[in-house]
């Protein structure tokens, strides 16, 4: 026997890591606060302005008569004689279109549209369909993708064959024929004396589709990643059914993952779906998107009227830096968490 | 900033190679690092110096600091969140607060290191050739096929098999072992004078770790280079490094020339970490013995010596005061205990302790 | 068999596990290669024994372990575990097998799920087999967490990335406990540890053995940690056995050449004793090809053409020590002067 022996049969008080008295004020310095709260205060606005724009002062009283529905149908009329006004801070910009004497010659915080309506409760509006669209069909294309990831990935062998053969394909395919296909497959043609109807869910169907390959793949590899882990042996080693394996063992690790993709997924689903629109095929036109206000300033751009495509672009990149910049947040902050401390 | 920024600027621009005095002068460094829980005190005031061809063992439990010690000599921490001050003198020369150009300069041809787990510290997508020879172009501004020639000469010396058709392989493609080896000819590729080694051998099995660190000490014999050894076992170092230093809760406790550190320790802790290691020679089944506890919390050490909650020779005093660095009868051998192994205290209370285990029985 | 034999298996006792002719081979990609992680081995472990394997790393000591809780099947061979043929089981009871057998890994962290909260982690096994009340499991897990040394309390709320690579593996070690298994695998459970934190788990492991009356397969690569741990040991080298023995017989008579090269490899912390020697050179050759013969042949001072051409097999060369070599350093007919290479 050592006296070192000794020692281990003693009863030493062990000295806690975390709780011990209140730390010394120190001063973390920490990337991208600002840029953090600047792109979540962006996305909490466009998100009120798309669900309350018709209660929503601030938007309606731009809008003809005070009220939304004017700035998303067709105008005539009186109205008109706003057409085209720059926004109220370009100061250097003209009106192309002749004023009648007394009349404001510029309107707004974004000026007004071809028709008369103010952009920015365009925006607004328009943000409604834009992340409605790109949110519903992240939200599917997440769980049909993360579902067949994680089918394919943990058991392997032929399911695996088929759903990665069939992502592969798909991943082929040009993704915007795809969708411009699928679009015009399920809208009816327009007749002569006016545009058909055009429901929501094609647009959203064909953006579905091209979200599934990609994040079929991000959750196939994350899974094979983790099934290898020993936590997960353990658990089979523990009697754990495939089942309560993926779904509690497996699944809850690859939530951030997908959290941070899910976002710069809608972001370009954003993008998509204002490709489609420019290519006239999302939602009918009166009714305001991201794109189709762009489309819809693009023939105007040549005269000089540059206001009519760059706001409502403006507005869709910002939001689309928010959510990019949000996105890198999440995975830095889950990064952290899993980090070995 | 530290005062010695200005006279740092100067030394550069002399850049004279001193070949008097040791070759690393560490004074009082100390690192710290800024964290939400508060500041970690990593590093906390340790001076010591190696000389020239000389080699250095740093020893201690994970959370030790050990490995911070040695980056933050090489300047290999990152900037953000990090406090360091102190003084570390290589070649005469303050290498503390240089920028970042110029420690790249040093990187590699004055200081290189070698880190624990060769499959991570490898670039997984470069050929083998292509990385040991990139430092060559990059630092000794050689032509391609020089570099190629010398990689293969450097595979050659640490002794790998095949070393021509190691040159295209990739690092997954090779074992544990020959990785390692292939970390320490990229180390050594631009000549250095002081060679890191983080735990070189952690992640390799004994036959292996008996060559690596056997190859490790006829490259430092061979180029007379100086050598920093960083394990947490007592017995990697025993055998391979001039002098030993055991480091607690960011401080050094104990150092001394491996011969004297073994025949007369004085830090209850180097004992114990001595202790802890399985013998083979012992029967099996015999009771190991443990230091009990867990390593200091380094962002709210303990009052006094930071040992002294888990030391079974601490008295009241080892609580309240800090013990400083004492020299013991040999002149290189400082350790800092208020109670040392020997001491009077020591052995009446090795006697108490040896007392109530026989009762408890 | 080649290189196997069977001499070494005990008919008396309360044998708990029984391997026979165990084989495991992987394939490599789909280049039509073969991976002979084990090749042929057979052992048993008494109740209340602990059997320690060692060996370097590729010797097929970590497969052996995981193809007794059938982590994957393997590919040929029989393993009986308390009277059942484990390899005959369908998955279901298999399952319900495997809660008699537990396993703890070599990696604390990643044994342990990084999401989820460490009583949770132990508790889980409990949950999957619907064992007690909630009140009862939590006291059960509350109970097994104080017996290894981790504060209840904080476990409730933290997660495994809060500890430290010694208390996770506490944390493992209570997980394996709690289906209150007769038998349980160490695979290298101390060797991603500190020295003074290997011994805290070695002596634990032995005090949770006497009070739970365990048996254990205790594996790694460091011959005294295993020596430390074990009543008998067996060495291995790809694929094979080569000397099974009672653990201080092993240490002061080996018999087998790579035994020797073991004991001689362990750094001793000792400047006067170690001016070291390198006890061998070169590593193990690849498992997908190995050498014809006795497989130790490449690397052995004592080869001969018969080692190259014939597989030796287990054979006696003492009380209950075993070896498989044509020329053993103890219990050979004629000892063969050992060539100086």
């Amino acid at each position: 026997m050592t006296d070192i022996d000794v020692i281990a049969h003693q009863h030493t008080p062990e000295v806690p890591l975390i709780d011990q008295g209140a730390p010394a004020k120190v001063r973390v310095r920490k990337r991208g606060r600002i840029t953090k709260w600047l792109a979540i205060g962006w996305l909490v606005f466009i998100t009120i302005s798309a669900i309350g724009a018709n209660s929503l002062p601030y938007i309606s009283h731009s809008c003809p008569g005070g009220s939304t529905t004017n700035c998303s149908t067709a105008l005539v009329g009186d109205i008109l004689s706003k057409r085209e006004l720059p926004p109220t801070w370009a100061t250097w910009a003209t009106p192309l279109n002749k004023t009648l004497p007394g009349k404001a010659t510029h309107a707004g915080l974004m000026g007004t549209d071809s028709n008369g309506r103010d952009l920015f409760a365009r925006a607004m509006l328009g943000a409604r369909n834009s992340l409605l669209i790109a949110g519903l069909a992240i939200t599917f294309g997440l769980a049909i993708g993360t579902f067949l990831g994680m089918v394919a990935g943990y058991f392997r062998g032929w399911v695996d064959t088929v759903i990665d053969n069939l992502t592969n394909v798909m991943l082929a395919f040009p993704a915007l024929l795809l969708a411009i296909f699928l679009v015009t497959f399920f809208n009816k043609p327009d007749t002569a004396e006016s545009a058909a109807p055009r429901p929501l869910w094609p647009i959203i169907l064909a953006l579905v589709i091209l979200s599934i390959p990609p994040l079929t793949r991000l959750v196939r590899a994350n899974t094979i990643a983790y099934a290898q882990r020993d936590f997960v042996v353990a658990a089979r080693s523990l009697g754990a059914k495939g089942s309560r394996i993926l779904f509690r063992e497996i699944l809850p690790n690859i939530v951030p993952t997908l959290l941070s993709f899910a976002l710069t997924g809608m972001a370009l689903l954003i993008v998509a779906e204002g490709a489609l629109a420019f290519l006239g095929l999302s939602v009918e036109v009166p009714i305001p998107t991201w794109g189709a206000m762009i489309s819809a300033g693009s023939e105007r751009l040549r005269a000089g009227v540059w206001w009519i495509s760059l706001m409502p672009a403006l507005v869709m990149f910002l939001t689309l830096l928010a959510i990019n910049l949000l996105g890198d947040v999440l995975a830095q902050r889950f990064n952290r968490r899993e980090a070995i401390g | 900033m530290s005062p010695h920024s200005a006279h740092t600027a100067h030394s550069i621009q002399a850049a004279s190679r001193q070949l008097e005095g040791p070759l690393l002068e560490v004074t009082d460094l100390r690192t710290h690092f800024r964290t939400e829980r508060g500041l970690v005190r990593s590093v906390d005031g340790v001076s010591f110096t190696l000389d020239r061809g000389r080699s250095l063992g740093i020893v201690g439990e994970s959370g030790s600091g050990k490995t911070v010690l040695s980056r933050s000599i090489m300047g290999l921490l990152p900037k953000r969140n990090t406090e360091r001050s102190g003084s570390v003198k290589f070649e005469g020369r303050e290498v503390i607060d240089l920028p970042l150009a110029d420690r790249r300069k040093i990187w590699g041809r004055e200081m290189s290191m070698i880190f624990q787990d060769p499959m991570t510290s490898l670039n997984p997508v470069m050929r083998i050739g292509k990385q040991i020879g990139e430092g060559l172009r990059l630092h000794l501004g050689m032509s391609k096929e020089d570099a190629r020639a010398t990689s293969l000469h450097l595979l050659r010396e640490v002794r790998i098999p095949e070393p021509e058709k190691r040159l295209d392989q990739y690092a997954f493609e090779l074992s544990g072992g020959m990785r390692q080896r292939v970390m320490i000819a990229l180390a050594m590729s631009c000549g250095p004078t002081l060679l890191f080694a983080d735990e070189p051998t952690t992640a390799l099995d004994v036959t292996v770790q008996a060559q690596i660190l056997e190859l490790i000490g006829v490259q430092k014999r061979e180029r007379n280079m100086s050598l920093i050894l960083v394990t947490h076992d007592l017995g990697v170092v025993a055998g391979h490094t001039d002098d030993i230093m055991v480091m607690y809760g960011g401080r050094m406790v104990e150092k001394a020339p491996t011969n004297v550190l073994f025949a007369s320790m004085k830090m209850p802790y180097t004992e114990a970490l001595l202790k802890s290691i399985p013998k083979i020679e012992d029967p099996s089944h015999t009771r190991l013995s443990v230091i009990p506890g867990r390593p200091p919390d380094l962002v709210n050490p303990p009052p006094g010596c930071s040992f002294a909650p888990r030391c079974s020779f601490a008295q009241d005093r080892c609580r309240t005061e800090v013990p400083p660095l004492i020299t013991a009868e040999h002149p290189d051998h400082v350790y800092a205990c208020w109670y040392p192994v020997g001491s009077p205290s020591h052995r009446a209370r090795t006697a108490e302790l040896a007392a109530a285990m026989s009762g408890a029985h | 068999m080649a290189g196997s034999g069977k001499a070494h298996l005990r008919t008396e006792g309360d044998i708990i596990l029984r391997v026979e002719d165990l084989v495991m081979e992987f394939p490599v990609g789909h280049t039509g290669l073969k991976v002979h992680a084990v090749s042929g081995i057979s052992f048993d472990v008494l109740r209340g024994e602990t059997l320690g394997v060692v060996g370097e790393s590729g010797c097929g000591k970590s497969t052996t372990g995981k193809a007794m809780m059938m982590l994957p099947k393997p590919t040929s061979g029989s393993v009986v575990f308390e009277g059942t043929e484990l390899t005959a089981l369908k998955a279901d009871d298999m399952r319900a097998a495997r809660t008699r057998m537990q396993m703890i890994f070599q990696d604390p962290i990643s044994s342990l799920n990084p999401r989820r909260k460490v009583r949770d982690i132990v508790r889980e096994p409990l949950v999957i087999w619907k064992r007690g009340s909630h009140q009862e499991q939590l006291a059960k897990v509350d109970a097994l967490l104080e017996e290894v040394g981790i504060d209840p309390q904080r476990a409730a709320d933290s997660r495994p990335h809060e500890f430290s690579g010694g208390m996770c593996q506490r944390i493992s070690i209570a997980r394996s406990l709690v289906l209150d298994p007769t038998l349980i695998i160490c695979d290298e459970p101390v060797s991603a540890l500190d020295v003074s934190v290997q011994a805290q788990v070695l002596n634990l492991l032995e005090d949770l053995k006497a009070t739970h009356g365990l048996t254990l397969v205790f594996i790694a690569h460091d011959l005294a940690v295993v020596k430390n741990i074990s009543d008998r040991i067996q060495v291995m080298y790809l694929g094979k056995i080569c000397e099974v023995a009672p653990s201080n017989d092993l240490y002061t008579s080996p018999a087998h050449h790579y035994t020797k090269v073991l004991i001689d490899s362990i750094p001793v912390p000792d400047p006067e004793v170690a001016v070291h020697q390198v006890a061998i050179e070169g590593e193990p050759p690849s498992p997908v090809a190995p050498p014809p013969g006795c497989r130790f042949n490449p690397r052995c001072p004592a080869a001969d053409d018969r080692c190259r051409a014939e597989e030796p097999q287990l054979r006696k060369v003492g009380d209950g020590h075993f070896v498989a070599c044509h020329h053993p350093l103890i219990g050979g007919e004629a000892p063969v002067a050992v060539r100086s290479s």
